[in-house]
């Protein structure tokens, strides 16, 4: 028992402290951990939503741009296949090709319907022969004027047996540059369906669609190694112009785009080939998207989050604050009674012990004391008995003597029974337990009680089985019969009777003491078997209030008890319960009258 | 002379397939023979005397099994103009003086087709187009060798839109309205041609006597060329191998 109630307490403050803390803890890392995802997954699908947003708008741009581009073809192939562009071609009547096409393509190169107006208007055409040469348009108004450079780039290594489409960058006079796109037909023999012309087809190229949501998408062209994209700044472009060629060969940059930091922000960049497979210089698309407001976005996002978090944090610390001082209540309030308990239980035992030690001392006490005064009392009867004998005083003081004797016999009596008492008490008594014929025992305590000088005032009755044996000391058993049918004797009225029965009972042997006479008061009756106590019977019955005491210890000592049974209505009556012999232990079998 | 008439004996086979053959042949002959009859008329009545040439192209081989429903058409291939399947045009060469009165000849429009598909004529004849179908045609050449546009008309356009083909050469017909639609025309300077039939045989009657040179068309780039010398009341029998 090293712990104070102190340190309990200590315990029990650092186990709330540490459930806190690791309360918060907990509370801090989840909430940590479902921030963090929250985030990714916000931030993830913010950049997938954009991302479809980008994709969506492209697809509709490229959507009409392929519409545009499909219109553009059908009136193409509608064109080449004109009887009069054939004849000119087939009949050897080169020099009607132009009158006969500035007919034929009229409504291309002035469009009436104002809708297609500005989108399928042609700007030139030309056409190639079956070397892939341009023809001169000579002096033919309505082909759409053409630098003698521009015109010569439009010419092929042969004429295409498919469609063409390629990008023209040309030049006004006041020096600006405009891009037009070239869409360049075959014109096939009806017989052979080989190629033996072209018809070539100039359209202003503008980016078609709106620009959608987004405002701040960028979309240019890259051809010829040269970049043309509004709306951004000179730096942005050179670096654009040099990560292309890069970027034209990575699959991304047409499908997902790719993120490039221009002008210090980041973009996503699609970069998409306008005219594959085409015996023209490769043209490419270029389309910009700002990430500013993706950024912004996830910046929003992020500081939201942490808002939200936060609170939640705080809540959560403030509820396992709470939580933890609730759950290690208990625990505190378990180690203050622990303590209590511990503080009476030592107190308990340390009287206990000091009670041990008085006990030990006074019954050591009480048996020296015993002892040491049984030889003067015998000295005493002695001295007496020898004045008695010696016959040299009157009857008188011999009576006197007489009295004096008889006196010393029951201080002996007692002297004894306080010695017997006091070694019940030290629990230096051993028994040795034998089979002891109870019959011939109550004979014997009869023939005691029957010495008295008032034995004739009572009958005594006794029913008593013969051969009953009880497992016992016969010395101590005879003192509990001579204490009960003493006092039997000694309360009992004049003319009465004592009336003394036995019989076993399963493993016990009940023995029975009654007598008639006053009744001990039912206050008393509690008090009986207590030591020194008389019963509040006349102060006329001789006796010290030891005997009933005395006779339940032996009882208990025999592994019996004795109790009082009735005292009422001119009868006292005592029960001894005993063993009988069958159930103790070592006992002998063998009767003792046989 | 509508050709209608001329193959009249040929009716009464039934099956549409056989009579449109049969018109389409009654027309292609109905051309130049009345072109022939028109011409060697006069010759034949004041000198009964004339010289023939009859004989055989041998005509390029065809892979197209020939149908019952025979079509002409033009076709060019590598620039070249024939006729598929394959007819000649046997003509004699020479220079003859042009009748008084300029020849008729009709070209057809029908059925979205040009009937015939070649027509050979004498250079100052007037071709006549009369469009038989129920639909615009717009005929019009660019060939060197005349050069016209006929505009839309309708079957009811009259006069009936013609042409005089006033110089020789090849010259191809178009409509502007239906591309497939192809004619030859070959305008002669002489007065003495014919078709010949779809095995190559040919006749040409009522020629003059003397020294020529026959010549078979075949194509725009091939004409196959013997030297004739024709004596009064002979037949001779050339054949262009």
């Amino acid at each position: 028992m090293t712990d104070t109630p102190g340190t309990g307490l200590k315990q029990a403050r650092g186990f709330r402290a540490n459930l806190r803390v690791t309360m918060m803890l907990v509370v801090s890392v989840a909430t940590g951990l479902a921030l963090f995802v929250a985030e990714r997954n916000l931030v993830t699908s913010v950049e997938n939503d954009l991302q479809r947003e980008f994709q969506a708008e492209l697809e509709t741009v490229h959507h009409l741009q392929a519409l545009r581009q499909a219109a553009l073809l059908e009136r193409c192939r509608t064109l080449v296949r004109r009887p009069r562009i054939h004849a000119a071609l087939e009949d050897d009547a080169l020099d009607l090709l132009y009158p006969s096409a500035r007919d034929e393509l009229r409504d291309v190169m002035s469009p009436a319907e104002p809708a297609f107006g500005s989108v399928l208007r042609a700007e030139f055409y030309r056409f190639l022969d079956r070397r892939g040469a341009v023809i001169s348009a000579g002096a033919a108004a309505g082909a759409g004027a053409l630098q003698a450079d521009e015109e010569a780039r439009l010419r092929l290594s042969d004429v295409p047996e498919t469609r063409q489409i390629g990008y023209l960058i040309r030049r006004s006079p006041d020096g600006s540059e405009a891009i037009s796109e070239i869409v360049t037909m075959p014109i096939l023999s009806q017989e052979t369906g080989a190629a033996i012309a072209a018809l070539v087809l100039g359209f202003r190229f503008e980016f078609l669609g709106p620009a959608g949501n987004n405002e701040e998408l960028r979309r240019g062209v890259w051809i010829e190694e040269r970049l043309y994209l509004e709306g951004v700044s000179d730096v942005a472009r050179a670096q654009l112009a040099a990560d292309l060629p890069r970027l034209k060969q990575d699959g991304d940059a047409s499908s997902q785009g790719v993120v490039l930091r221009l002008d210090g922000a980041l973009h996503r960049v699609f970069c998409q080939q306008l005219n594959p497979g085409t015996l023209y210089p490769p043209a490419h698309e270029v389309c910009v998207y700002p990430l500013a407001s993706l950024l912004a976005r996830r910046q929003s996002i992020r500081w939201k989050i942490i808002g939200a978090g936060g609170l939640v944090l705080l809540i959560g610390l403030i509820a396992s604050h709470l939580a933890s001082g609730r759950l290690s209540m208990p625990v505190e309030r378990l180690e203050v009674d622990t303590a209590e308990a511990r503080l009476q239980r030592q107190r308990a035992e340390a009287a206990l012990e000091s009670t041990s030690v008085e006990l030990q001392r006074a019954a050591r006490f009480s048996a020296d004391a015993s002892h040491q005064l049984k030889t003067p009392v015998a000295v005493l009867r002695a001295g007496l008995e020898e004045l008695r004998a010696a016959g040299r005083f009157n009857p008188e003081t011999n009576d006197e003597i007489s009295r004096l004797v008889h006196q010393t016999y029951r201080l002996s009596g007692v002297i004894d029974d306080l010695l017997l008492l006091s070694r019940l008490d030290a629990g230096r008594l051993a028994l040795a337990l034998e089979p002891i014929e109870l019959t011939r025992l109550i004979d014997a305590a009869l023939d005691d009680l029957g010495v008295h000088p008032d034995a004739d005032t009572f009958s005594v009755e006794t029913e008593i089985p013969a051969t009953l044996e009880v497992g016992g000391d016969e010395h101590y058993l005879s003192i509990i019969l001579q204490n009960l049918l003493e006092n039997a004797r000694k309360y009992n009225r004049p003319a009465g009777r004592i009336r003394i029965t036995a019989r076993r009972e399963g493993s016990a042997v009940l023995l029975s003491v009654g007598n008639t006479g006053k009744a001990i008061p039912a206050a008393s009756q509690a008090h009986i078997f207590e030591r020194f106590h008389r019963g509040g019977v006349g102060e006329n019955v001789p006796g010290y209030g030891l005997g009933l005491n005395l006779a339940r210890e032996l009882a208990r000592l025999h592994q019996g008890e004795l109790r009082l049974v009735k005292s009422a209505d001119d009868w006292t009556e005592f029960e001894l319960r005993l063993r009988a012999v069958s159930d103790v232990p070592n006992a002998s079998v063998e009767s003792p009258l046989t | 002379m509508p050709p209608s008439l001329e193959c009249s004996s040929d009716r009464g086979t039934d099956g549409w397939i056989r009579r449109t053959r049969v018109r389409v042949i009654g027309t292609i002959v109905a051309g130049p023979l009345r072109v022939i009859l028109l011409t060697l008329l006069p010759v034949l009545v004041s000198d009964v005397r004339a010289a023939a040439v009859e004989g055989r192209v041998a005509l390029p081989e065809t892979r197209t099994v020939t149908v019952p429903n025979k079509r002409y058409e033009v076709v060019a291939k590598g620039g070249v103009l024939s006729l598929s399947p394959p007819l000649a045009v046997v003509y004699l060469e020479g220079k003859f003086a042009l009748s008084a009165e300029p020849p008729l000849a009709r070209m057809v429009q029908k059925d979205l087709v040009f009937t015939p598909a070649l027509l050979p004529v004498q250079r100052g004849t007037r071709v006549e187009f009369p469009n038989l179908d129920d639909t615009y045609h717009n005929i019009f050449s660019y060939s060197s060798a005349k050069r016209f546009d006929l505009g839309r008309y309708r079957p009811d356009e009259r006069p009936i839109p013609s042409q005089v083909f006033d110089l020789a050469g090849l010259v191809t017909l178009r409509c502007d309205i239906h591309e497939h639609m192809r004619a030859l025309i070959l305008v002669l300077d002489t007065p003495y041609f014919v078709l010949t039939d779809e095995s190559g045989r040919f006749r040409l009657d009522g020629l003059p006597a003397g020294s020529y040179v026959l010549k078979a068309w075949l194509n725009s780039r091939v004409v196959r060329e013997q030297p004739v010398i024709l004596r009064e009341d002979a037949v001779l029998t050339v054949d262009f191998p």
